[in-house]
């Protein structure tokens, strides 16, 4: 090493540096800090950065008395007491919505008469989730949610979103994004208490 | 801009995207200030990490909404911000806990710090003057030039 | 030849290249011959003119509208104006590698052309780091971010470039001002490697290594900055820095750096520091990697993030092979550098000032680091989700700014080595009026707010010494030489250009904090729903909304509400944009900027049938001036980093000396 000074071998020739130990030691801290953070960064892979907790799991399911699209008449969480129920939670603008529907109809026939079934529409004007209902069926009563306060108070994270709650009015679970007949079969048996379809 | 112009593009809008709401109307001053506090320490939940206030996303303005009916119902700030932990869980806190396993992401930062001033103290103590047997060539103080010695400080960084 | 196969040929032309230079160069350098330059010469003009090729072909691919490119496929639209189609290289993930490589290419030139003449040993060593760096990207283009796959069969048409990129022409300088500051951090890491691979950092290497780093430092600054002024006028919610993690990922290298420009003054004047600025500079590289890491693996949750994509795992691996040579390097060669001749004389010294200086450039660095990756820590090792936002880092910070302001102010009253205290005491007065006068007239002004007190009161005092250095040595000048104030200036700055640089950019960050304090703490802030000929008030200005109106532009739609400011003529038009190919609309605000206060309108929400329009307001005072300090910051910096001519000899000179001290 040299500062280009003459007397520079002589200057430092006394200047003490770090034992071997401490040096060492310091390294492999060092190491440890970067597999650490290596580590965590590459746990981060296959993580959905966008996936957003739900904690109301097992939780009594919110309550609410909403308006519904069709007739205006009130409808109420309590008339849905004693059945277990799905929640869909939707909108005319989300492309998701269009491709599940056709499930919704298929399990609206094959479970209504066991299950309650509900549609919210979320933050989106009536004429549009009239049009939208008039173009592709309306399988079971359609709520109209002002302000989306009954979606905020169900934790909804976007659209679409369904919600699995049993006979007890317990939130068993919520399916996130397009529903799959596959997907709709497992959740709804747990709230029915079933094993077979 | 005609109105028939305003319709045909509200029309072509109006059908692949989200319409926008109008939020609730504001509170009281004193308590739409605290709407906005609360608000801006909690995540909206289709956003990217951004608070509700913050967002333009018809979700956060829900959950402003939601908060805003708290606060007019009378609850407190740490109310509201166990009625959205309870849904979204500690996920929607903007601004940490500071107990449990959140409290190290406030601690951290802090410990390191303090370390780091121990270490620059103990490299200071370490390089004083005279660490070694023959100090290495100190300039001689500046000749006295002008008689101000702040001056000659600036006239010696200048001839550098 | 087709785009795709001459694209894929300069590729691989590059990745041959680098590597062609990298291992010879190191090679040769280690083994402390010079025969390896030639080559390294030569691989690094191959590099650059292959990179260059293969950038052009790709803009040649966007402009004719070959969607048989991938590339050109993914963000290419017939519909989209030719700036934006030009611009879009760089748009989405694989375009922005590419272009990457362009920009490491040049600065690799750039920096062989303004040493060619200068120490040939080292130069082979650092070149040919430069070359290993620019060989992993390359291999990133040939490889998994290969933009110049074939599509078949070719569309006809593409769905255009992100909107956001876009919706405003500050989108078009910010993202490559920030590739020149990331991508530039690439030549002091080749430096500090060379240096600890010959285990020497002598004088001869210092003036290079604080020029290289002050040239991706001011780059790095300017895109930070115009960032931050694009997400204040586009995105319509008021801020201007989020502390989302594409932001901490472009602000961690810009500490650290910042840090390194300070200590690597200490290392100069007082030969210490060494190995910790050494440090530094491999830190500034190593977390632009992991920058590039956090805003391209799809790990983070960010607004401006690209797409998941297939290059995070080589990213990260390149990355960790990174960190660990570095640690190696130091741990091997880095006793050397700590056999310093320098000492401490005082505690009360300006390299002290420095020394805290970087421990508190270093401490927020850590706050950034550990915020920004927490929710990621915390899922991996104990299985929760969590958020850190906003407030975690504003309340964490701002003491770290304040401390930042303080040493500003007192590190240049400080002398180098050891100062009389009398003298000391005395130099502090001037200034500590100036910090009692600012918060006087604050008080006076009826103005409150803790911190934003403080930083006025700090500011105050760092304004007047930074205003006494750069204006003394003009007056002893004038004094001497019975020159003019103004050829005084000047020629007081010529002498010493980056102590007068320096001060210059000090003037320029007491600018942005201030701008920063007040339109934080003094922010007026209306939200309303107003019907047509409704008035809201927000600060002193009354708007009254006039209606809506809409309109089509070539690659959008958008409808914008005619709002009347109160003591204005012209209406100003907030308004929200319609892009095929998003989901949401995007707002853009309408801004009526002042020196003194920004008025900010967005448009939150209209209902036809209602006949209503919503909006969120702001008053924000001196918030302009943020982006209005960078003429200042970049006139600094330009004067700080222009070559010294007459220096030249005397450098040239130094490294024979060094060559016979280590032989």
């Amino acid at each position: 090493m040299s500062y280009g000074e003459p007397d520079y071998e002589q200057a430092t020739a006394g200047i003490r540096t770090p034992s071997p130990v401490a040096r060492w030691t310091a390294t492999a801290l060092a190491l440890g800090v970067c597999a650490g953070l290596l580590f965590i960064l590459g746990k981060g892979f296959g993580r959905n950065p966008h996936e957003v907790p739900f904690a109301l799991v097992g939780k009594p399911a919110p309550t609410f008395t909403l308006r519904r699209l069709d007739t205006g008449a009130p409808f109420s969480f309590e008339q849905m007491r004693g059945r277990p129920a799905v929640i869909n939670f939707w909108a005319s603008w989300c492309g998701p919505c269009k491709a599940e529907h056709p499930v919704l109809h298929w399990a609206a026939q094959r479970f209504g008469t066991r299950v309650q079934f509900v549609g919210v529409v979320f933050e989106d004007s009536e004429n549009n989730a009239k049009a939208f209902l008039r173009d592709h069926g309306i399988p079971f009563p359609q709520l109209v949610d002002p302000e989306s306060r009954t979606a905020v108070s169900y934790g909804v994270a976007g659209v679409p979103e369904t919600y699995f709650i049993d006979a007890a009015g317990n939130i068993h679970g919520k399916h996130v994004g397009p529903l799959t007949q596959e997907a709709f079969i497992t959740e709804v048996k747990a709230i029915l208490g079933e094993g077979g379809p | 801009m005609t109105a028939t112009a305003l319709g045909l593009t509200l029309a072509l809008v109006s059908g692949d995207y989200a319409p926008t709401q109008a939020g609730s109307a504001p509170l009281s001053p004193e308590l739409e200030a605290r709407v906005q506090r609360v608000g801006k320490e909690l995540r909206c939940a289709v956003c990217q990490g951004v608070a509700i206030t913050d967002s333009p996303a018809s979700m956060a303005r829900a959950q402003l909404d939601m908060v805003r009916q708290l606060v007019r119902e009378g609850k407190s700030d740490e109310e509201i911000r166990a009625y959205f932990v309870a849904r979204y869980d500690e996920w929607v806190l903007l601004d940490p806990k500071t107990e449990g396993t959140s409290g190290l992401v406030w601690f951290l930062p802090v410990a390191v710090a303090a370390l780091g001033a121990l270490g620059g103290a103990w490299y200071v103590r370490q390089n004083r003057a005279g660490k070694v047997a023959a100090p290495a060539a100190v300039p001689p103080a500046s000749p006295p030039a002008g008689g101000d010695a702040f001056l000659d400080a600036i006239r010696s960084e200048l001839d550098r | 030849m087709n785009h795709n196969a001459l694209g894929n040929v300069f590729i691989l032309a590059a990745v041959a290249a680098a590597a062609g230079g990298a291992v010879p160069g190191l090679a040769s350098g280690l083994m402390r011959r010079d025969a390896g330059l030639k080559w390294v010469r030569r691989a690094v003009w191959a590099f650059f003119l292959a990179m260059l090729g293969a950038n052009l072909t790709m803009v040649s691919a966007l402009v004719t509208h070959d969607f048989s490119v991938k590339y050109v496929a993914q963000v290419g639209s017939r519909a989209t104006p030719l700036l934006y189609t030009v611009v879009s290289l760089w748009s989405a993930l694989e375009g922005s590698i590419l272009f990457w490589g362009l920009i490491l290419g040049t600065y690799v030139l750039g920096f062989l052309l303004a040493h060619r003449h200068e120490h040939q040993r080292y130069l082979a060593l650092a070149l040919a780091v430069m070359l290993a760096v620019g060989a992993f990207f390359a291999f990133l283009i040939a490889g998994p971010a290969n933009p110049f796959g074939e599509v078949s069969p070719v569309p006809l048409d593409g769905p255009g470039p992100n909107p956001l990129l876009q919706n405003h022409v500050l989108m078009v300088i910010h993202p490559p001002m920030l590739y020149l500051g990331y991508v530039g951090m690439t030549v002091p890491f080749g430096l500090t490697v060379a240096a600890l691979l010959r285990g020497e950092l002598g004088h001869a290497w210092m003036a290079p290594l604080r020029r290289w780093t002050l040239i991706p430092w001011a780059f790095l600054t300017v895109g930070i900055v115009l960032g931050a002024w694009w997400a204040y006028a586009v995105l319509g919610w008021g801020g201007y820095w989020a502390w989302d993690p594409v932001e901490n990922a472009s602000f961690l290298p810009w500490l650290t750096a910042t840090a390194f420009l300070h200590s690597i003054l200490v290392m100069e004047r007082k030969k210490l520091l060494t190995l910790w600025t050494v440090v530094l500079g491999l830190s500034s590289f190593v977390l632009t990697l992991l920058g590039t890491f956090m805003t391209r693996s799809g790990v983070f949750n960010s607004v401006h993030s690209f797409t998941q994509s297939e290059i995070g795992p080589a990213f990260l691996v390149f990355l960790g092979v990174v960190l660990v040579l570095s640690v190696a390097l130091v741990a091997t060669r880095g006793h050397l550098l700590l056999r310093e001749p320098g000492a401490f004389r005082s505690a009360a010294s300006r390299e002290v000032a420095i020394l805290a200086n970087n421990l508190v450039f270093t401490a927020i660095t850590f706050v950034v680091l550990v915020g920004t990756t927490w929710p990621l820590v915390a899922e991996g090792m104990f299985g929760k989700r969590v958020s850190v936002g906003e407030p975690y880092f504003n309340k964490m910070f701002v003491p770290g700014a304040a401390a930042v302001l303080f040493l500003m102010g007192v590190g240049p009253v400080l002398p180098w080595g050891r100062g009389e205290r009398g003298m000391m005491l005395r130099q502090l007065l001037l200034p500590l009026a100036g910090a009692v006068v600012a918060l006087v007239g604050c008080l006076a002004a009826g103005l409150g707010g803790g911190w934003a007190l403080t930083t006025f009161a700090l500011a105050g005092f760092t304004t007047v010494v930074t205003l006494r250095e750069l204006l003394l040595p003009a007056r002893v000048r004038m004094e001497e030489k019975q020159e003019g104030l103004i050829t005084a200036v000047f020629q007081s700055a010529a002498r010493a250009r980056r102590r007068f640089g320096g001060y210059v950019v000090h003037l320029a960050v007491i600018l942005v904090a201030v701008a920063v304090a007040a339109s934080r703490q003094y922010v007026a802030h209306t939200t309303a729903t107003l019907k047509e000929g409704e008035s809201m008030q927000v600060g002193r200005y009354t708007l009254t909304y006039r209606g809506m109106q809409s309109g089509k532009e070539p690659h959008r739609e958008f409808v914008a509400a005619r709002v009347e400011v109160s003591g204005e003529s012209d209406l100003v038009l907030p308004r929200m944009n319609y892009y095929e190919r998003s989901n949401d609309p995007i707002q853009t605000p309408a801004v009526l900027s002042r020196p003194h206060e920004d008025l900010y309108v967005s448009l939150m929400a209209y209902s036809k049938e209602g006949g209503t329009a919503s909006f969120n307001t702001w008053v924000f005072p001196l918030v302009g001036w943020i982006w209005w300090s960078l003429p200042l910051l970049l006139l600094g910096t330009a004067v700080a980093a222009w070559p010294e001519r007459r220096r030249v000899p005397s450098v040239a000179q130094v490294p024979s000396s060094a060559g016979q001290g280590a032989t």
